[in-house]
């Protein structure tokens, strides 16, 4: 018999794998030949893939530039005001609904303030789609850096200031270079998060097909047109994608130093 | 020369030096003893310009240097975790002073052969033991040409076999340097080979003494009465 203590812990298995892993198998064992070959065979499929992977390297990579200077006001400007709204904000997009994000995006950066860039402002581009993935994946990569900061130490930069560095410089020639696996995880991370955005995407970029459309997007679209076989495989195709995703990001960067990343 | 003079510390609300007035010859080693947690640290910190003092003044060769950030003071420190630049090898971290115009190249054959590095110079910090790792940090420091030399337990990661061999080496180094040298240990021994004179420091006050077994014995009255008295 389980004791009462032990409950918890025998609960686990079955509940992770019926809420967790049940659905993805469900999905996996959905896919037909006839699906992929329609999924495969759709200019749009692909078109959503490239813009997928181009718009979400594009925001990892500006959201691991903005948390590399988020990292110097952690060392060196901790008390400013700056850094506590950046720090505090960097939690804000776990509890935002993303489609408040999208619609925030979309006032700022629509037809009142950008008229001069286009009819729509930056709205219904690619780049308003980068600027969605940006905006709720550049706190992960802010939590990396800071987890990685936390490891690396003040120490570094101390011994480099007495050596004559000025802290930019220290951050610059020290930090940034003992860095370097918390910015290849909070890369992956961002590129990862970017990869599942629906929400903000749509709101702000749109699901224009062949142009704005993403993978998440295109899923959404078959599914609405009744094309559940050609969804299915675009899923799959999206499930892998993460899968590798998330296995290579354990794999560069250990998976001690994403779970403090994200937590 | 350097003079430190009646320095106020805390964190936050929260004394840790309270007035601590020590001075130190060029050429001479000064060890300082006392309990985990007394101030060492925080003493040497405040030396190297890291931790601003709330009261007192740091003197360095004369000049107060009081209100200088660190990259102006010239001071070689060696802190207490073994903090080599882990994207750089043992030249790159040894010459890296270079970069801001400090330390002159052709010193680094001597330094080098001084703490036995010669093998080592194109090996990455992770792959040294402790008591390279030591070495490494003592010649970054020196390399610079500092006017003051803070070292933070240099030896703490050293296992004792390796440890004897290496106090020598850094006593002979420290007497070639000739710079004024704030040295902290637990090890009587350590202190004894090293040293030249010796503070303890005890309920935020410096202390100095003799000996080191008069600092010992300062040490265990002093645990006696507790640290603030
Ligand atoms: N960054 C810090 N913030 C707050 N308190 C600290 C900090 N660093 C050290 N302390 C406290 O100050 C006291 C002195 O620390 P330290 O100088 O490291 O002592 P020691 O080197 O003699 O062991 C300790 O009680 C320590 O807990
Ligand atoms: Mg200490």
């Amino acid at each position: 018999m389980i004791g009462r203590y032990e409950l918890l812990g025998a609960l686990f298995p079955p509940l992770f794998f019926l809420f967790i892993v049940f659905p993805l198998v469900v999905l996996a064992l959905n896919l037909t030949p006839q699906g992929l070959a329609q999924a495969l065979g759709d200019p749009y499929f692909w078109s959503a893939t490239f813009n997928t992977i181009l718009c979400a390297v594009a925001a990892a990579v500006m959201g691991v530039v903005i948390a590399v200077g988020f990292g110097y006001y952690h060392l060196f400007k901790r008390d400013s005001v700056i850094y506590r709204v950046a720090d505090f904000l960097n939690d804000l997009p776990i509890a935002l609904p993303h489609t408040v994000a999208g619609l925030a995006l979309l006032l700022a950066f629509g037809r009142r303030y950008f008229w001069w860039l286009g009819e729509n402002g930056l709205a219904f581009t690619l780049v308003a789609v980068t600027l969605a993935m940006l905006f709720v994946s550049y706190p992960l990569a802010a939590r990396a850096v800071q987890a990685g900061l936390e490891e690396v130490g003040r120490d570094l930069v101390e011994v480099a200031r007495t050596l004559g560095d000025s802290p930019a410089q220290a951050y610059a020639r020290v930090v940034i270079p003992a860095l370097r696996e918390a910015l290849l995880g909070g890369f992956l991370l961002g590129f990862s998060r970017s990869l599942s955005e629906f929400a903000a995407v749509i709101m702000f970029g749109g699901n224009l097909p062949g142009r704005t459309q993403v993978l998440a997007s295109y899923v959404f679209t078959r599914v609405e047109a009744g094309d559940l076989e050609a969804a299915v495989a675009a899923s799959v195709f999206c499930m892998v994608l993460s899968l590798v995703m998330v296995a290579l990001t354990r794999s560069l960067t250990g998976a001690g130093g994403l779970r403090r990343a994200q937590g | 020369m350097l003079k430190v003079e009646n320095v106020h510390f805390s964190y936050g609300d929260r004394p840790v030096l309270r007035g601590v007035s020590l001075s130190v010859e060029p050429g001479e080693v000064r060890v300082i003893f006392g309990p985990n947690g007394s101030g060492k640290s925080t003493l040497l910190r405040v030396v190297a310009g890291i931790l601003r003092p709330d009261r007192g003044r740091i003197v360095i060769d004369g000049e107060d240097v009081t209100d200088r950030p660190p990259e102006d003071r010239r001071v070689g420190y060696v802190p207490q975790r073994p903090t080599l630049f882990p994207h750089l090898t043992v030249r790159g971290n040894i010459t890296y002073s270079l970069r801001n115009g400090r330390g002159d190249p052709d010193r680094l054959d001597e330094l080098v052969k001084l703490l036995g590095l010669e093998e080592h110079l194109d090996r990455r910090p992770d792959e040294l033991s402790g008591g390279y790792q030591s070495r490494v940090a003592l010649a970054r420091a020196l390399f610079s040409d500092p006017r003051v030399l803070l070292l933070d337990e240099p030896l703490s990661d050293v296992d004792p076999a390796a440890k004897r061999d290496l106090v020598r080496r850094f006593r002979e180094v420290l007497d070639r340097a000739g710079v004024p040298t704030l040295y902290v240990t637990h090890d009587p021994w350590e202190a004894e080979c090293v040293g030249d004179s010796y503070t303890v420091l005890l309920g935020g006050r410096a202390v100095d003494v003799d000996t080191v077994d008069e600092a010992i014995e300062r040490l265990k009255r002093g645990a006696g009465l507790g640290e603030g008295a």
